[in-house]
């Protein structure tokens, strides 16, 4: 895929000395503004957001519970430390499009050493829990790393935790970086995967399904373990075959002793998602596919096709990966009973998942 | 038409800005197509935006553009077929919701089938979730007597014994 190459970036000065700052100025050829105070940078939406780069200080605090755990629905405890905001890439299902509406540049944190002491406080405190924390949820995890070099800092951090697993989520193939460092077993590198059909039309700016698997490849070879999400899910004319070809495609790349998790999650939009996709100036599957409002007003693809579609995929991932750890993500009990034949407890479902248990 | 008849159907109808935005993005044939079929129903600006998503879906579905699909026998036909504004509205959403959701439509169309299948008595009722959304089916019965509805109970229950209701079920679960 492309490397994102930014058309500007703006450093706050204050910043100018962190290795984060420092690495960006020493990999970017283009222009570097410097700013005192408030970004300035007023991009108009999401979109217009990705153009420029934003290096400044995160202000409070960095760790939270993932927001995927709403209740009714089957939670995996999941933490998320947001270190950059918004994303280079531009899917059409992108939840970011409404939740970033009033803060939309793509921003990248400089005050790194503050979410490490965060996380460093969390995982001293509780020495018997073990920590599945991400940097996936507000931006791709490694679409910035080819500029920033955050995985140098946060890999040897991880490395040296026995109870955190840092998951690294990306629709990228930008691993060189991790390759030359040792995750020690505790860092879990993710691919969000979907059928080829799906990322052509509605991953605009990702790399090829090919290319993340190549990746993937890549960095089991070099000690990581991996992981991959279907999510989101989407029907489109054709998705039986193009979701088992996506399966089968990871089971010809990866060796599925090292595959950490594997989730399923189908495509849910807000209201304001769903406006943003009818906004869009190009169609996509995520528009066609025969989503529903549900009882916590989000839309999503009715019961039953949901259904068939998860049986489908566990079945398949089964057949061509055996007995690795999958889970749903962001499902009611009674999905989970009838797909997966059991519904865990939080609690259970987040040990499971930490300790590389399947089930 | 033109832009011009667009702006002037939205300012009569109070339409927003962000309404009129989306119908003044499309290619000007698609607009006009649009507000043919506006000015046809009197659409007021729910029933346009309504109108908008479901196209929108659709289109991205089948591609094609919203001409031809407002064009289609099924959604053209519909509407000429029903007699008055209040009905034609109805029978258009329903001819955009079938081509919107077809498989949904197809299950739906399954279970009235099985339902009807069941030979229920007069008077018991049988309710899914809404947008098939829900794994519970419901059996409404009523009776004025304690005896009345002793024995619609009586005759609903032997009418699910057969192997339509387990076949409802297997469609509600995405099973058929």
């Amino acid at each position: 895929m492309r490397r994102f190459v930014p058309d500007r970036v703006w450093i706050a000065r204050g910043e100018l000395e962190t290795p984060v700052a420092r690495s960006v100025q020493t990999r970017y050829a283009g222009p570097i503004e410097v700013f005192d105070g408030d970004a300035p940078v007023r991009p108009v939406s999401v979109s217009d957001g990705k153009r420029e780069l934003v290096l400044q200080r995160h202000r409070g605090a960095f760790l939270r519970h993932c927001p995927a755990g709403t209740a009714g629905l089957v939670c995996c405890n999941y933490l998320v430390v947001n270190l950059a905001s918004n994303c280079p890439m531009d899917c059409s299902y992108c939840f970011l499009q409404d939740y970033l509406a009033d803060a939309p540049a793509l921003t990248a944190y400089t005050n790194v050493e503050d979410a490490l002491a965060e996380i460093d406080a969390v995982v001293r405190a509780h020495p018997d829990r073990t920590f599945r924390i991400g940097t996936g949820e507000l931006s791709d995890s490694l679409a910035l790393d080819p500029l920033t070099d955050l995985s140098r800092l946060l890999v040897p951090f991880f490395a040296a935790r026995r109870n955190a697993v840092l998951e690294l989520k990306t629709k990228t193939d930008c691993v060189d970086t991790l390759l030359a460092l040792d995750p020690g077993g505790q860092v879990v590198v993710s691919w969000s995967v979907n059928a080829a059909a799906v990322v052509e039309r509605d991953e605009a700016g990702t790399a090829p399904l090919a290319d993340r698997l190549a990746a993937a490849h890549r960095v089991q070879q070099g000690g990581y373990r991996v992981g991959f999400h279907f999510d989101p899910l989407i029907e489109f004319d054709g998705w039986e075959s193009g979701y088992t070809a996506a399966v089968d495609a990871i089971a010809g790349a990866v060796d599925p002793a090292t595959v950490a998790w594997i989730s399923l999650g189908s495509l849910r939009l807000s209201p304001g998602m769903t406006q943003a996709l009818g906004r869009r100036a190009a169609p996509s599957h995520a528009q066609a596919t025969e989503v529903v409002s549900g009882a916590d007003g989000k839309a999503r693809i009715w019961r039953g096709l949901r259904l068939r579609m998860y049986r489908l995929l566990v079945e398949r991932l089964r057949a061509a990966l055996g007995e690795v750890p999958l889970y749903l993500c962001m499902e009611s009990p009674g999905v989970w009973a009838r797909v997966m034949a059991e519904v865990p407890t939080d609690r259970a479902l987040g040990l499971r998942l930490a300790a590389g248990a399947t089930w | 038409m033109s832009e011009a008849a667009v702006r002037a159907y939205a300012v009569e109808k109070h339409f927003g800005s962000a309404t009129l935005s989306r119908w003044l993005a499309y290619p000007p044939a698609d607009r006009d197509a649009l507000l043919e079929l506006a000015v046809q129903l009197r659409l007021g600006e729910n029933q346009l935006r309504d109108v908008l998503d479901d196209v929108g879906a659709i289109v991205a579905r089948r591609g094609g553009g919203v001409t031809g699909l407002l064009s289609d026998e099924a959604v053209r036909g519909a509407v000429a077929r029903s007699p008055g504004r209040n009905p034609a509205i109805r029978a258009l959403k329903q001819a955009l919701r079938r081509l919107r959701y077809p498989q949904l439509s197809n299950a739906e169309q399954r279970l009235a089938e099985l339902g009807r299948a069941l030979r229920l008595p007069a008077g018991v009722r049988v309710e899914l979730p809404e947008n098939l959304d829900g794994d519970a089916i419901a059996l409404t019965l009523r009776g004025r007597t304690a005896g009345e509805l002793r024995a619609q109970a009586r005759a609903a229950a032997a009418c699910l014994q057969g192997e339509a209701l387990d076949e409802m079920f297997a469609v509600l679960e995405g099973l058929r």
